[in-house]
């Protein structure tokens, strides 16, 4: 398909997927994507043609384990550009079916670097794949200003649906989303509060990385697109706890989501009870398709050691990243940078 | 068509139409609420803005017809006034139609207020009274855009996003403006802006994409009547555009007004004068108002008047 007989095409198969704004209780209102990262894609690709960075001959290559990988198979089939995707073990069969489907070649990666996790192994070989032809261009999520730079049109919608926002929560996996719908949102609110919600060993906010059971949050690498400066608070949020808070997310309101969007609503309805004036708004990523034989099936979950009785009242506070755990934690970040809080709690720690 | 006779008040006759002196008058704007570039559904890029309508400042034109063909403008370097009433002639197909159009205008020209859009708007409404004729907002700002190459958009009087260098209207928002409260200030009295010799913003693909986030604002504030919101659009607009046309004491204006809870501030994207916004039902108005002055002074920087949309 070439692009000019699709462009309706494109444009509504991208409709698709728009966030609708649900209120959730609370005065909490979430943003329900069925799948927000096609967006993203979508917008990195038409900035790389636009900036003439690719062309017909051009090869899309990125590393993802879920739904970035998606989002770029679905904008490369409708642009017409080839796609090769470096995955690990969480890129599942059916996901992995539906990637070759669409006509993407997918690369897995058998085993974690000893630095870095899977992440690292994931852009090892990424890099390895680049180095084979001066085709390749590699989408490079983490880093590319176009990715948390195409969440105008979803702050436009926001701020249409809602008005002023007092605050923002969202988890974090690159910085795209959280810091991107910020700063748009920042521009007519500079004071609205931006809460990040990140889960245990993800290095994203100081903490010290260790293997991860939730996927599409918390990171092994520290992004370039996560600007901590625009950040006011952290939580961190076990994977059990995410999985429980998705869970009770469906059964009090039907949602159907994936265990990001329940690790955003828990700490959404956490600071919406403290500050019970406050309009605040959650994102929920992705629809729970996904996960239907993972976070909502029990016996998954026992047999995982996931399974919780019940959601922490509230979360533990605490003044270093170092000390949060092991269950729901938070810190006040401050708008304030990487350095200037993770140098302090490691000297900290020292001492300890 | 006849000529008048020389009691100017009394109607001549020609094909059914009276001609008689006529009279125009136009509002001007005191700067913008917005100024951008949005996308199309046909994915076109278009700049547009919405003027901030101020009924404090007008032009008038007095129109005594003639025959000659010829239009005579006093004062007379006001060209576009006599471009505006060739174009009136041409819609109006009366090829022999002259006269002398007489505006006096309270607009400070230069400055961001829209003078020569209000000229032009006088001088036409003038010419079709006194032929009978009444302009839609849609057609007159077709012609101000053909007679000036840029129109700003306060021939209409419900809240429109506007197509400024193409005088068509992008969103229609059917509805008027929520009331506004303005004290403008002049951040440099003694220096004034081409519009057209500044070259139009090359916005950066960010600066589009929060466009976006502005005009869904935009519709938000103008349908429920969200001054709070409306403010801020306007303040959020005038830091990206300062970029292409910088303020003298912008940065200390907006400190200023922020400080004094003032909604948010409308600059005028090609001029120099600076539009304080508050909700006229604001109980501290007046406190906040003083409190504004103060600052401003403070800044070197004079109020030069106060009124309400």
């Amino acid at each position: 398909m070439s692009i000019s007989d699709t462009h309706e095409v494109h444009s509504a198969i991208l409709n698709l997927y728009r966030s609708r704004l649900v209120p959730v209780g609370g005065h909490v209102t979430a943003a329900v994507f069925p799948f927000m990262k096609i967006f993203p894609a979508d917008f990195c690709l038409r900035r790389a043609r636009a900036e003439q960075r690719i062309d017909s001959r051009s090869v899309i290559i990125e590393t993802s384990s879920g739904n970035m990988a998606l989002g770029l198979a679905i904008v490369c089939k409708l642009y017409g550009f080839c796609l090769t995707i470096v995955s690990d073990y969480a890129c599942d069969g059916f996901l992995r079916r539906r990637l070759e489907d669409l006509g993407a070649r997918v690369e897995i990666v058998p085993a974690p670097a000893a630095v870095g996790g899977y992440q690292q192994a994931r852009l090892d070989r990424l890099n390895e794949i680049r180095a084979e032809s001066k085709d390749y261009w590699w989408l490079n999520q983490y880093a590319n200003p176009a990715n948390p730079g195409s969440y105008g049109s979803f702050a436009a919608q926001l701020v249409e649906g809602v008005g002023h926002i007092d605050c923002l929560v969202g988890t974090v996996g690159s910085g795209g989303s959280l810091c991107g719908t910020a700063g748009f949102l920042r521009e007519l609110f500079p004071e609205m509060t931006t809460v990040a919600v990140d889960t245990f060993g993800s290095v994203l906010f100081g903490q010290a990385e260790e293997p991860r059971k939730i996927r599409g949050m918390g990171n092994s690498i520290l992004p370039v697109n996560l600007d901590h400066s625009a950040i006011d608070e952290v939580h961190w949020v076990s994977a059990a706890e995410a999985y429980k808070a998705t869970r009770k997310l469906h059964q009090q309101t039907s949602l159907f989501c994936g265990g990001t969007s329940g690790a955003a609503w828990m700490v959404a309805r956490h600071w919406a009870v403290k500050n019970p004036r406050a309009r605040v708004v959650c994102i929920f990523p992705d629809d729970g398709y996904r996960y239907t034989e993972t976070i909502y099936n029990d016996e998954y979950l026992w047999n995982e050691r996931l399974w919780l009785p019940e959601l922490p009242a509230s979360p533990r506070i605490v003044e270093h990243p170092l000390d949060a755990g092991p269950g729901w934690s938070c810190m006040q970040w401050g708008r304030r940078s990487y350095v200037d809080i993770v140098k302090p709690a490691m000297q900290a720690a020292a001492v300890r | 068509m006849t000529i008048p006779n020389h009691n100017p008040n009394v109607a001549g006759e020609s094909d059914g139409i009276g001609f008689r002196t006529g009279k125009g008058r136009s509002i001007a704007q005191h700067g913008e609420l917005f100024q951008g570039q949005i996308e199309d559904e046909n994915h076109q890029l278009r700049r547009c803005l919405m003027s901030l309508p101020c009924k404090a400042l007008y032009a008038e034109a007095d129109f005594v017809p003639d025959t000659s063909g010829t239009f005579v403008v006093t004062p007379s370097y006001k060209s576009k006034v006599k471009k505006a009433a060739e174009l009136t002639r041409e819609h109006l197909k009366l090829p022999h139609l002259g006269g002398t159009i007489k505006v006096e205008s309270t607009i400070p020209e230069a400055k961001g207020y829209g003078s020569s859009t209000a000229d032009c708007i006088a001088a036409a409404r003038s010419i079709a009274d006194a032929v009978g004729h009444t302009w839609s907002e849609e057609q007159l700002a077709q012609l101000v855009v053909q007679a000036e190459v840029a129109s700003d958009n306060f021939m209409f009087s419900r809240a429109v996003l506007f197509a400024h260098r193409e005088g068509v209207v992008l969103e229609d928002y059917a509805q008027h403006l929520p009331k506004l409260e303005v004290i403008g200030v002049d951040t440099s009295e003694d220096s004034y802006v081409d519009t057209l010799e500044h070259p139009p913003a090359r916005y950066s693909w960010r600066q589009l994409q929060s466009f976006r986030t502005l005009t869904g604002a935009l519709r938000r504030a103008i349908r429920l009547g969200d001054v709070r919101l409306l403010g801020r659009v306007a303040t959020a607009s005038a830091v990206i555009n300062e970029h292409f046309l910088p303020k003298p004491k912008f940065r200390e204006v907006l400190r200023t007004v922020e400080s004094v809870g003032a909604l948010g501030v409308a600059v005028a994207h090609s001029g120099t004068v600076m539009g304080v916004l508050f909700d006229p039902q604001d109980q501290e108005l007046d406190r906040k108002s003083e409190q504004l002055g103060k600052g401003l002074r403070r800044l070197g920087v004079s109020d030069v008047r106060r009124f309400q949309t």
